[in-house]
């Protein structure tokens, strides 16, 4: 404990370590403007990240759906005993864990976004659909194509190669938009604290050299402003990360698909964990913001 | 204890102290008296590191303070005690406060050093205003706290900057009783002053050596001041 207590001393980050009244005299309603905004910052740190994470995590999930499946097409001329003998053909191949064709409902289900609901699709030559489970490293696909086309000659097998590579690069995207969003707020949250603490320290220009004067050491006076500021940034940004955190537990994901809604949101131990990750690093970038900056500025006032 | 060669400073360009030499042993008392604008308190402030000199060498506690790095600075700073002319007190810290931080900035802990204090606020007869706050105080009142602040880490030098200035004469006396017990106690005591009454007063109480400073040069006082 008494350990802890003297890193956090020279951190900076304990006030008023020996007991004294603080040496940075109170700054009224201004020293808010820290708190607010590093509450502003932290809050959206914690939306950028969520909703990295939840766009990412959503392509990734359907991805790996998408992975696990693949879909055989047969000519609309298809008839039942060939369909029959194809899906016998396929639940023996290696690397296909179940094969089922798609009744006339479940295609019309599929269509309806485009066709509109009660289209007479009997009238259509539409290709007989195979929607196969994968297992492993799935089928040997040149192989499947070669016997299959023996049974039915027009047979195609797609392993949805061309919807899950501009997915993963959706993904790939998404991350890297919310890691550079991230990266901008903690910026934005660095120079703020920056310029609060060059702010505070031209305010506190005379007490500076006052305490200089009398026997002060920079360390003690950086400590001083170093925790004043720490402090605030610290308040504001848990603050912050925990309205981001309740304003995404608020949202009513009753509406979305049971399935969609855990990879959307985290759990509330997730949310806790992630605004707490918020809150240390707005904890930590003010800190060493504060420091570099107190140091620089102190160092041009000698 | 204080040595000074060949000492020369301005300001925008005037030359205010001219080649000063000056040899100050420890344990003495020494007033710095001129004119206004003769470079008294600009000398005060060669000596506490205020300012470093334009030309010339000083020495302090046998070290050369020229080529000293902040580290050093604050090191030979904490031997010294400093009265300023305008008490430099921090105004949202009480007296007692005030007093006891140099204590704290030498990480001494109030723990240990509170008695400390409340003795010297005690010595300088103000255990009423402790908990003052600056700006409520009168002008003696915040130069005896000027005082305490400056003696509470016990340092070698005093030096003190028109420490009677804008006071009673009553007053005065008092303070100057303060300064000479200060150096009966071995410490080594530099005032600046243009009171010459308070020279003249404090020639009954302490073995003095008074300097004036006339158009930036450093001389010994008539002796019938």
């Amino acid at each position: 404990m008494a350990a802890l207590r003297a890193m956090a001393v020279r951190l900076g980050l304990v006030a008023d370590v020996d007991g004294g009244p603080p040496i940075v005299p109170p700054s009224g309603w201004s020293a808010w403007l820290t708190t607010l905004t590093a509450c502003a910052m932290a809050f959206l740190a914690l939306l950028t990240i969520a909703a990295g994470l939840a766009a990412g995590g959503l392509a990734e999930d359907w991805q790996a759906d998408l992975a696990e499946a693949a879909t055989l097409r047969l000519p609309a001329s298809t008839d039942a005993a060939t369909l029959e003998r194809v899906i016998d053909q396929l639940s023996a191949t290696p690397g296909i864990a179940s094969a089922r064709a798609l009744d006339p409902g479940e295609q019309a289900a599929l269509l309806e976004p485009w066709l509109g609901r009660g289209a007479r699709l009997a009238d259509l030559p539409l290709p007989v659909l195979v929607d196969l489970r994968i297992e492993g490293s799935g089928p040997d696909v040149p192989a499947l194509e070669a016997n299959l086309g023996l049974v039915t000659p027009g047979a195609v097998y797609d392993d949805h190669a061309g919807v899950r590579a501009p997915l993963g690069r959706a993904a790939e995207e998404v991350r890297r938009i919310a890691l550079a969003g991230t990266v901008l707020v903690v910026l934005a949250a660095a120079g703020m604290v920056a310029l609060a603490a060059r702010a505070s320290l031209a305010a506190n220009a005379e007490l500076v050299r006052i305490v200089r004067l009398i026997g002060g050491e920079d360390a003690f006076i950086t400590r001083a402003f170093v925790g004043r500021i720490v402090r605030r940034t610290a308040l504001g940004a848990i603050a912050g990360a925990a309205l981001g955190a309740g304003a995404l537990a608020a949202l009513p994901v009753g509406g979305l698909s049971t399935a969609l809604a855990p990879v959307l949101l985290p759990g509330p131990g997730g949310l806790a964990a992630l605004a707490a990750v918020v809150a240390l690093g707005f904890v930590a970038v003010g800190w060493g913001a504060a420091r570099a900056t107190l140091r620089v500025t102190l160092r041009e006032m000698q | 204890m204080i040595s000074l060669e060949k000492i020369s400073f301005g300001y925008d360009g005037r030359t205010t102290l001219k080649e000063l030499d000056l040899e100050v042993p420890a344990g003495s008392f020494h007033f710095l008296t001129g004119p206004s604008g003769a470079g008294k308190t600009t000398l005060l402030k060669l000596l506490h590191l205020e300012h470093r000199p334009d030309t010339g060498r000083i020495g302090l506690f046998g070290e050369d303070i020229q080529p000293a790095d902040p580290r050093q600075r604050t090191r030979l700073r904490r031997r010294i005690g400093v009265v300023f002319q305008d008490f430099r007190l921090i105004e949202h810290m009480s007296v007692s406060d005030n007093i006891a931080l140099p204590l704290r900035l030498q990480g001494k802990p109030m723990a240990t050093h509170g008695d400390d204090v409340i003795e010297l606020v005690q010595w300088v007869g103000l255990t009423e205003r402790a908990d003052a706050l600056p700006r409520t105080l009168s002008a003696g009142e915040k130069q005896r706290a000027a005082i305490a602040r400056a003696v509470i880490t016990s340092p070698e030098l005093i030096i003190a900057d028109e420490p009677t200035g804008n006071i009673d004469a009553e007053m005065g006396m008092r303070i100057l009783r303060l300064l000479v017990e200060l150096n009966r106690l071995g410490k080594t005591v530099m005032v600046a002053t243009h009171d010459l009454g308070l020279i003249r007063a404090a020639k009954s109480l302490v073995s003095a050596r008074t300097l004036r400073l006339s158009e930036g040069r450093l001389m010994q006082a008539a002796s019938d001041l």
